[in-house]
């Protein structure tokens, strides 16, 4: 035998001193397996450096985040003689993404976010990165230099480090790897985000009963859990490490409330608007928590839902988000349709993220879903949190619009039309954007009409928009935003001077992307068999329609957009014959074939 | 340590030792021990030995007296708790004779 060992020894490299061989072949025989020994060295490196990490207050961390270039203060290394040789490794690690390609990489750190629900927000918060390029470099794959793709890179190991962590201490039942979490760099933890599988199993439930018992409730905190730890590639029951999106009873009870509130808001936005509107039942199919209308379906979508239902056709998601501040229009909009979506007919969606009830209400109320707290007559916000796209279209056939609307949401195969006429009508109000600012939002109702026929109430309703009611989104903020990925969950907020409120449309077939639009356009098309008028409304908020301005007529005259009954179309609605001639794009309006 | 281990009984004894003397496990005069000496390659060897020695010792928690001078090692078994030879003396002989060899 030990003849045996030392052949080996000898013809092995010289990596190893004789008694590290034994002491590793005395490991190995005692028990331990090659698996089980790399893997828990690997672990109790972390647990070190961390550990070292955590008494320089994760310098480690944060210094070599930001002063990746630098070394990390050598005091650190004072500290833990493994955090050298820990640094080390994350480095080599991180050099080695950066020599892959970085859409790659950065195809894999998005779905590594995606599927652990890692927001945006903690990236930028430990690397330092504008988060607009940081979503556009994962979602889009803009470039991104390499200083900064390391610092995102090192994040991303070290993150990978962390959750592995949680996930083995919850094996062991120990609870110090949350402390390793986010709470030693804020003072809380990062607010909790329904994950997509959790959300389909929510939604089925909600579907079978809205206001499930305790014990049901308590079942389905089962279920969620167990999905998303599915999802994340982790046994079930391995609960710590889903960190702070672990699924509770409360959270569950928050939910339900929420999605009641919600349909009770639609059923008196559709109390308040008595259109009929020929629901698209082919907006029907896809959406797996089907609501009665496509409104409904949105708001689910929105509430990201969506990006469960991804695959599902047609589904496509505008979503916007409105920035806290009334005046300060934040938006995001994006939309892709979905090729196959046979819905003629321009789907608008408009989404407005109630931001003025996100104003009134307080952002992270507990009980709402994430953003918005319904108050008492505010609707509950909830889905409008965030755009998302689903179901890429070619990128040609993304439309933008954004419009501080109330409410939009875009439908899989319905279409949202916010106060569009049907195909003819093009009288939709122009939006308004004034100079660069944007006016506050205010509410304006708008019951679209979706009927085939009457174009009178959409101007109506959207003259309300109009003039006095600038909102708008400024497209010229927003070159490209549309995002044409499936299920991004992030969303891009235009800074500054943008809406508030982002209409998005969807159009069935291909939008011209408004881009660099200054003004509002609203794109509506509908398709007189599709259109569905009341959920639509039902989503917006009611808003005090105002004067109708004449100006949408003008501007409707801008767009010569042929229609067929069949085709969508879009049309963009711009402020005023001059302001247009500067805001719209070429490419503006596609009718949708 | 769970209960109180007991000492080996004497047809335990009777039995179990000739054995181990087989093995050049020779009984300590002065205790209830059992005593052996191994002299390995190098210190290597002899440290590897250990090693595995030791994590076996830490699995059945119970620990060798030990002397360790570059390749030798001199080992004596004994049961603190009950004051003298138990069955796990016996077992972990065993096992040290296994791991010398390997």
């Amino acid at each position: 035998m030990e003849e045996r060992i030392e052949e080996r020894a000898e013809a092995k490299p010289r990596s190893l001193t004789a008694l590290q061989e034994q002491l590793i072949w005395a490991l190995l025989g005692s028990g331990l397996s090659r698996d089980v020994l790399v893997q828990a060295i690997g672990e109790l490196q972390r647990d070190r450096s961390s550990t070292g990490g955590e008494r320089g207050e994760r310098g480690d961390g944060e210094s070599s985040e930001e002063g990746e270039m630098d070394f990390p203060p050598p005091i650190f290394r004072e500290l833990e003689k493994l955090s050298p040789e820990e640094t080390a490794k994350l480095r080599a690690e991180v050099d080695r993404l950066l020599q892959e390609d970085p859409w790659h990489v950065a195809k894999i750190v998005k779905s590594y976010m995606q599927q652990h629900n890692l927001p945006q927000r903690e990236v930028v918060e430990s690397t330092g990165l504008n988060q607009s390029h940081l979503s556009q470099h994962l979602n889009k794959g803009t470039p991104m230099k390499n200083q900064k793709r390391a610092s995102l890179y090192t994040w991303y190991v070290k993150k990978q480090c962390e959750i592995s962590q949680q996930f083995t201490n919850a094996k062991h039942g120990l609870a110090s790897a949350e402390e390793q979490g986010e709470e030693t760099r804020k003072g809380r933890r990062n607010r909790f985000k329904w994950g997509p599988a959790s959300l389909q199993i929510l939604f089925h439930a909600y579907e079978r009963q809205k206001n499930p018992s305790k014990e049901e409730r308590e079942g389905l905190v089962e279920d969620c859990n167990r999905a998303e730890c599915h999802q994340r590639g982790v046994s079930s029951s391995q609960l710590a490490g889903l960190g702070s999106n672990l699924v509770t009873e409360v959270r569950v009870y928050n939910w339900f409330a929420n999605r009641r509130k919600e349909e009770a808001f639609r059923h008196k936005l559709a109390l308040d608007t008595p259109f009929t509107n020929q629901s698209a039942s082919s907006s029907h199919h896809n959406i797996p928590p089907s609501p009665e209308h496509g409104v409904k379906y949105s708001q689910q979508i929105l509430c990201d839902a969506v990006s469960s239902a991804r695959g599902s056709v047609g589904e496509r998601v505008g979503r916007l988000v409105v920035s806290p501040a009334q005046l300060e229009p934040s938006h995001t909009l994006l939309e892709t349709h979905n090729p196959k979506l046979v819905s003629a007919g321009v789907q608008v969606l408009v989404y407005l993220v109630n931001y003025l009830y996100m104003h009134c209400c307080h952002p992270d109320h507990a009980v709402l879903y994430p953003q918005v707290s319904s108050g008492g007559p505010l609707p509950p916000v909830s889905t409008l949190t965030s755009l998302h796209s689903l179901s890429a279209s070619p990128a040609s056939s993304q439309g933008l619009i954004m419009a501080s609307l109330p409410s939009v949401m875009s439908l899989g195969e319905s279409s949202l039309l916010i106060g569009l006429a049907s195909s003819q009508a093009k009288s939709v109000p122009v939006i308004n954007n004034v100079g660069g600012g944007f006016t506050t939002l205010q509410p304006i109702s708008f019951q679209q009409q979706l009927h085939g026929s009457s174009q009178q109430p959409i101007s109506h309703q959207l003259q309300s928009h109009m003039g006095a009611s600038p909102f708008m989104a400024t497209m010229a903020q927003l070159p490209c935003h549309m995002y044409n990925k499936s299920d991004s969950p992030q969303y891009h907020t235009v800074p500054s001077s943008l809406l508030s409120q982002a209409m998005v449309i969807t159009e069935g077939s291909s939008l011209g992307t408004l881009t660099s639009l200054t003004a509002v356009r609203q794109i509506l098309t509908a398709d007189p068999e599709e259109l569905t008028d009341s959920p639509l409304q039902e989503d917006s908020l009611h808003m005090q329609p105002q004067t109708p301005v004449p100006v949408s007529s003008e501007s409707l005259e801008l767009y010569p957009v042929s229609q067929t009954t069949e085709s969508h179309q879009s049309h963009i609605l711009s402020p005023s014959p001059t302001d247009i001639g500067s805001y719209i794009p070429t490419q503006m309006v596609s009718t949708a074939q | 340590m769970a209960g109180k281990i007991q000492s080996l009984s004497e047809e335990e004894r009777a039995h179990l030792l000739p054995l181990l003397r087989n093995a050049q496990w020779v009984e300590v005069g002065t205790r209830d021990a059992i005593y052996k000496e191994f002299i390995f390659k190098d210190f290597n060897q002899a440290f590897g030995f250990m090693s595995r020695v030791a994590l076996q010792a830490e699995k059945m928690d119970h620990h060798p007296e030990w002397f360790n001078v570059y390749n030798k090692v001199q080992i004596t078994l004994s049961t603190h708790d009950c004051g003298g030879l138990s069955q796990r003396d016996i077992t972990m002989a065993t096992f040290i004779d296994q791991a010398s060899l390997m």
